[in-house]
């Protein structure tokens, strides 16, 4: 394995405050939240996992050096990990079942012809077929397909979480304020977007390419 | 593209800024050095942007050069590195069909300024296309589904995004690491979507004087030359998953000495740029101006 502290982004140094909170960072990074129906979903639950086991290796080697130490193991609990993408329902449709399968398989090509197979649009399509565009990218579409779910069926955990999830506002680094573009020049964000129209328009000496 | 993206200046210090100019003039000294000088003029943040990110996991040297913006002091710039070789041919390839669509849009009169271009640009055109022939073909290809997107009045956002996120989706074919590959196609997927619908944004008001066709008119119902309040709304939310889903995709990879300077973008200015385009107060600066940038836009 490489060396814990790399993965960690700290100093063997590091007291274990900074450890634990380098650690949280970067669960909250790359926390499954951020990473919902997404396709790097895979390679964000490997860094989960080295990171995981990176916090827990250095907690071992501490606690093995520093024996008033002991209580540190804990932390392992509070680590981030992954149910699995796929926390779905089952369908009592066994074309929407397929889907469902072909979704997890990866395999969204498939997922997507069979959506354009089914002959009834109800709320468990529209909510596939809100999984299907987010994974193509197609946010658009997908907003309003988890919108269509949820107005079809507005008790249902799933559908409602999908939409959560989209609207979730993601990572942001400590010292970075979480905001939308519409957001964006609020407050005291206004000077910052009038820096936008004007930026490097003005100023002496230029580059003139 | 565009020219659209640049670091939140104010988040960086001085050195950092410096970073970012040095990859500027790095592709601007390799465009001219491969492409001849009219590929000069090709330059923009946009690229600069690409030439960054095709340079992650690659060290990065700096040399001290003049040029003809520099010519009694010279400025540090990034020395020459495979990355940037293949940016600078990909910002030629994409520059020469965005000439050539322009041609198409316009006049003979009109079009003149274009047709100028596109003769200056023949050579290095023809370089670019032999050193990244496959991205040609891409363009070409990708570049007519979105002439037929227009002409088909697609009313569908993503639908009408697609030719152009997926284009930019190519240029990670270059990485030759298949995880790595995986992460930058995500990235510019969602890098192509992003801009071409701040372009649509931006365009808007012309568009609907000119009766050009702008997806966001198709996709609202929209009458008037203005983008109602809700509708800005919305379209901010949609530009907000896709800087999302780019910033989860840069997450996975690591940016080294460059950082700062991206995780302010991602992070930061794309959302400062979206808002500022939606809400009309953008204008494209044309060129780097060093000084302005440096000081930190604390005015």
């Amino acid at each position: 394995m490489s060396d814990p502290y790399k993965v960690l982004n700290v100093s063997p140094n590091a007291s274990d405050d900074e450890i634990k909170h380098a650690y949280r960072e970067l669960a909250r990074k790359y926390h499954p939240d951020n990473y919902h129906d997404n396709p790097l979903a895979d390679l964000a639950q490997e860094k989960m996992k080295e990171i995981n086991e990176a916090y827990e290796q250095v907690q071992r080697q501490r606690k093995a050096r520093s024996s008033y130490d002991a209580q540190r193991g804990s932390y392992s609990q509070s680590s981030y990990s992954y149910g699995g993408a796929s926390g779905q329902a089952d369908s009592s449709d066994p074309l929407l079942q397929q889907v469902r399968a072909a979704i997890n398989s990866g395999d969204i090509t498939r997922a997507e012809r069979l959506l354009n197979e089914a002959q009834a649009h109800g709320a468990e399509w529209n909510f596939l077929m809100g999984v299907v565009c987010t994974r193509r990218g197609w946010m658009d579409e997908a907003k309003q397909y988890f919108q269509n779910a949820c107005r079809m069926d507005p008790n249902n955990a799933e559908y409602r979480q999908a939409l959560q999830m989209f609207n979730n506002s993601g990572y942001q680094p400590a010292g970075f304020r979480s905001f939308g573009s519409m957001t964006y020049g609020s407050d005291d964000c206004l000077r910052m977007c009038a820096a936008w129209s004007c930026c490097m328009l003005s100023g002496g000496r230029c580059c003139i390419f | 593209m565009f020219g659209y993206i640049r670091p939140a200046a104010h988040r960086l210090s001085g050195e950092e800024n410096e970073r970012f100019h040095a990859a500027y003039c790095g592709l601007c000294h390799t465009l001219g050095r491969r492409y001849g000088f009219a590929a000069r003029f090709l330059l923009n943040f946009d690229f600069t942007f690409l030439a960054i990110l095709l340079s992650l996991g690659t060290q990065t040297s700096c040399v001290c050069r003049r040029c003809i913006a520099h010519p009694c002091r010279g400025c540090g710039t990034i020395a020459a590195s495979a990355a940037l070789d293949a940016a600078a041919a990909q910002s030629v390839v994409l520059s020469w069909w965005q000439i050539q669509d322009h041609i198409a849009d316009h006049g003979f009169w009109s079009g003149l300024k274009y047709r100028l271009a596109a003769l200056l640009l023949r050579g290095a055109y023809r370089k670019a296309r032999a050193d990244a022939s496959d991205f040609d073909m891409t363009v070409r290809q990708r570049l007519h589904e979105l002439s037929e997107r227009e002409r088909e009045q697609c009313a569908s956002l993503d639908a009408a995004a697609e030719p152009f996120a997926v284009l930019l989706s190519e240029v990670a074919s270059t990485q030759s690491d298949e995880t790595k590959r995986r992460i930058y196609r995500q990235l510019f997927y969602h890098l192509g979507r992003w801009i071409y619908l701040v372009d649509a944004a931006d365009d808007f008001r012309d568009d609907a004087r000119n009766g050009n066709y702008n997806p966001l008119r198709c996709r609202y119902s929209i009458d008037g030359d203005t983008l109602p309040d809700a509708v800005r709304l919305e379209l901010g939310e949609t530009l907000d998953a896709s800087i999302r889903q780019m910033a989860g995709a840069y997450a996975l990879l690591d940016a080294g000495e460059w950082t700062s300077v991206l995780d302010s973008i991602f992070y930061d200015s794309l959302y400062g740029i979206g808002g500022a385009v939606l809400k009309g107060i953008y204008r494209k600066p044309s060129r780097f101006r060093r000084d302005r940038t440096t000081e930190g836009e604390t005015a």
